[in-house]
């Protein structure tokens, strides 16, 4: 147990920016994100970093997560930032942290970044996924349904109401590839493509999966994960955080 | 029973496509799981996790078993009826939640009766689970089914379901329950032999060896000798020496008392002569001040919970609790985490105390439980609070910086006349006016107040045990003459729905004969019962008829004080020549004092259970 230290804990304006990559994963990836939000805020709490409240009527903890995954999908490369009022060693952090997660939602890294960066939800534009599609068809067949949809070129939705068509020459920032892998001594078929949220939405996996999917019947997608996640700059795709340790 | 292998494989396709599958999932932060524990216990809610994960008691109990040695225990609750349908539809039989396996495959299920409409949750349980309904169809196969809980103390009506029911604290008799059925089992006893031996464990109440004196459901007498023809209450020996969870299991999902709870003390002598659990966990016992603050402050940092709450029946009047408060509030400053308070007594609600309440931040509102609109009403049911009182308290809680306030009032309450429902409109809209005038002119917009009407239902071990139920006729006269009263229309009125207010009248003083009429309601499709989206009246109506059952005069029925209860054999302490002084003292409008601050009111509880009073501090008031 460490020591109880209130007086490290202020109300302030927040004057770090601690940046945590955490995992979703083995059974909770049924958790919403609100819960993996309550989750995360109380790890913070239990591992005891200073973290700021923010003033007004109804204070709370200062943080801020990236974008959602819904319930269902898993996420091994998820993010958050925690504004804290005092500096903790990167190290520290782990070390306090690691105990303070349940098992499926653990830490695996941790950073101070400029506090006028970009917020998470804004700046991680592109998602890494991977999926399992559980079919009697073969390869061929299910990556010509890819492809297919892929020359077509978009993706019609409904949004409040009204029809939106998601162009996926930008919102798939990576081609879909198909390949066989051993899961549990079963031959399967996985799928890994990245998405890209842009000025006019984001593209569900979901959706682009079951668009592509309509004229095959008998095709089952389970096990979805977003893999990574990442900044897009002139370079390329960038991690959030770079590399600690 | 050995641990049968887990059925998650074959129960996660289905919790992916439910409702809410983190109720299913376990793997919270706080569980753990002893898979090779030779004895294991199955504790259930019977309700949705959501409704249930907070249940104290559980808490309780889950951390006392799992501390013994050989022991473990897990948790189960209701599924919702879109898991419940596939898993029928699969035979896949009710799991619990660490390691998902069936219920069949445990030693003890162990189910709490929180109130009188679970109990068609508790048949959807065993179903569920593939257990026999009813005890005397169990065997060796399967577990021993325990009841415990409030509804134990006039546990008739689902007698038939249960093994055994345990009355009173269960802290110490789940071990005593625990011990004995394990050395049985493991030398290989039959099942009949092992309910004798519980039935000699004090405060057990085996329903099997008991029957209806000459037909009579409300005289039950033991069929055996040996056997208590009253089974007394347990009360734990030291209240404040009891473990408090600090490491409890923390919900994932959204659930009720979402919080860090802390029960600083067991008890209330009120003795609101409505009040079933005034009467039940008599005496009042508190824990020490030194051992809240330290178990709040300790157990908010092993937790991260950003809210604790000091509950029991009535935390304000803890001898010591403006001390604890100023402690918390001290400790806890500038760290967004608050403290609250269930209901607080209108007579303890002064300055001081608003803003001690305050501490952490006002959110949400401040609830008050005033029960009745005039003096003479609150005189009958013993609510020793007065108007001035309650304005008091709406003045210092809305200049203390408060915005939302809830009043509680029940209708139907014996000796009830119009002017009395009449004068909960007019006691209402002076309290919002009151709120209104406490607050800045510009802040008057934001003044919410609220009343929630509930119909009076008459409970076992209460003054008012013998009084009937008023017809919901008279309860749907009665709530349109209220809220045709003058109340203002700026105060929030909501009121209980009367049928099922009327189910709950006929269950809580029910007796053997109504075990069919659950069982058929339950046939017929009733579960989730406390849920008014789900309660289905006709249901129960049908079901009443099907077994020649007159539900309306078990609920409206006024009984003699000569005739006998069916809880008669049932004991917490308080004599029935007490309760019998309390009606005549209510329809005089005389009042008893709290012996908790004055001198003894000679309930009976004391001398019988050889108990006292303990409070934290010096003295009360």
């Amino acid at each position: 147990m460490w020591e109880w230290c209130w007086a490290a804990i202020r109300v302030a304006e927040g004057q770090f920016r601690l940046r945590i990559n955490y995992s979703k994963a083995g059974r909770l990836r049924y958790l919403s994100h609100l819960e993996v939000v309550r989750a995360m805020e109380r790890s913070i709490r239990r591992a005891q970093l200073p973290y700021a409240i923010t003033r007004g009527f109804s204070p709370h903890m200062k943080i801020a997560f990236g974008p959602a995954l819904p319930v269902g999908t898993a996420g091994m490369d998820e993010y958050l930032d925690v504004w804290t009022t005092s500096y903790i060693p990167v190290k520290e952090v782990l070390a306090r942290l690691v105990p303070a997660v349940s098992i499926d939602l653990p830490v695996i890294a941790a950073g101070y970044v400029d506090q006028k960066a970009t917020s998470l939800a804004a700046a991680l534009t592109i998602g890494r996924y991977e999926v399992q599609v559980n079919t009697e068809h073969s390869l061929e067949t299910v990556t010509a349904a890819l492809d297919s949809l892929m020359r077509c070129g978009s993706v019609e939705v409904q949004r409040k109401g009204k029809v939106k068509t998601l162009d996926l020459n930008t919102m798939i920032a990576e081609v879909p590839k198909v390949t066989r892998c051993a899961i549990m001594d079963s031959d399967v078929l996985c799928i890994a493509f990245a998405t890209r949220a842009t000025d006019q939405g984001s593209l569900r996996p979901e959706v682009f999966l079951n668009a592509a999917f309509t004229e095959i019947d008998a095709i089952e997608i389970s096990g979805l994960v977003r893999v990574g996640q990442f900044v897009e700059t002139r370079e390329g795709f960038v991690k959030a955080l770079k590399s600690i340790n | 029973m050995r641990a049968s292998d887990s059925l998650w494989s074959r129960v996660e396709p289905l919790i992916a496509r439910s409702e809410r599958p983190s109720r299913y999932i376990d793997h919270e932060y706080g569980v753990s799981l002893d898979s090779d524990a030779p004895y294991r216990v199955v504790l259930v809610y019977p309700d949705t996790y959501e409704l249930g994960q907070a249940n104290q008691g559980l808490a309780i109990l889950y951390h006392i078993l799992n501390e013994l040695e050989g022991v473990a225990a897990q948790r189960s609750y209701v599924p919702w009826q879109d898991l419940a349908h596939e898993l029928r539809a699969q035979s896949i039989p009710l799991f619990s939640l660490e390691g998902c396996e069936p219920l069949g495959s445990f030693d003890l299920v162990g189910i709490t009766l929180p109130h009188e409409l679970a109990c068609t949750n508790v048949l959807e349980v065993l179903d569920l689970a593939h257990i026999p309904l009813h005890s005397e169809e169990r065997t060796l196969n399967h577990p021993l089914v325990i009841g415990g809980g409030p509804c134990a103390y006039n546990p008739e009506p689902v007698a038939p379901f249960f093994d055994a029911i345990v009355i009173g604290e269960g802290e110490d008799v789940i071990c005593e329950v625990v011990d004995v059925h394990r050395r049985l089992r493991d030398a290989g006893t039959s099942r009949a032999a092992v309910l004798r031996a519980l039935a000699d464990i004090e405060g057990v109440y085996v329903p099997s060896l008991y029957a209806p004196k000459s037909d009579c459901f409300e005289t039950m007498v033991p069929v055996t000798s040996g056997v208590p023809p009253i089974v007394l209450k347990r009360v734990v020996q030291d209240f404040d020496a009891t473990a408090i969870a600090l490491e409890p299991i923390m919900p994932f999902t959204e659930v009720v008392h979402d919080r860090f709870a802390v029960e600083i003390l067991r008890g209330c002598t009120r003795g609101c002569r409505f009040c079933q659990a005034g009467m039940i966990y008599r005496p009042v016992r508190e824990r020490s001040a030194d051992s809240i603050v330290s178990a709040t402050t300790t157990g908010l940092a092993c937790t991260g919970y950003d809210e604790a709450s000091l509950t029991s029946l009535s935390t304000t009047d803890h001898s010591q609790i403006e001390e604890i408060l100023r402690r918390l509030n001290r400790a806890l400053d500038d760290t967004g985490i608050s403290i609250s308070i269930p209901s607080q007594r209108l007579d303890a609600f002064g300055v001081d105390m608003a803003h001690l309440v305050a501490g952490g931040g006002k959110k949400g509102g401040l609830t008050f439980a005033p029960e009745a609109g005039t003096q003479r009403m609150r005189d009958i049911i013993n609510k020793n609070v007065t108007e001035e009182d309650l304005l008091y308290a709406v003045a210092y809680a809305y200049k203390a910086g408060w915005r939302r306030c809830k009043l509680y009032f029940m209708i139907g309450l014996p000796e009830e006349t119009d002017e009395d429902v009449i004068g909960i409109a007019h006691l209402a809209t002076k309290a919002y006016n009151v709120a209104k005038d406490a607050v800045p002119d510009s802040q008057r917009g934001n003044v919410r107040m609220g009343i929630s009407v509930a119909v009076f239902v008459p409970k076992s071990h209460t003054p008012f045990q013998w009084d009937g139920q008023i017809p919901p006729s008279e309860v749907d006269r009665r709530i349109e003459l209220l809220r045709t009263s003058h109340l203002h229309r700026g105060i929030d009125f909501s009121y209980h729905d009367a049928s099922t207010s009327y189910v709950e009248a006929a269950l809580s003083r029910g007796s053997r004969a109504m075990a069919p009429v659950i069982e058929r309601a339950w046939r017929n499709g009733s579960v989730f019962d406390a849920w008014t989206e789900h309660f289905s009246l006709d249901r129960w109506m049908e079901a009443a008829r099907s077994v020649a059952f007159d539900i309306t005069t078990a609920a409206t029925r006024t009984v003699g004080p000569d005739e006998p209860l069916p809880w008669d054999h049932i004991s917490c302490g308080v004599s029935k020549a007490f309760l019998l002084a309390e009606r005549k003292r209510a329809s005089q409008g005389v009042t008893t004092p709290d012996c908790s601050f004055t001198t003894c009111s000679a309930c009976g509880v004391c001398p019988t259970l050889d108990v006292g009073v303990v409070l934290g501090g010096d003295s009360r008031g």
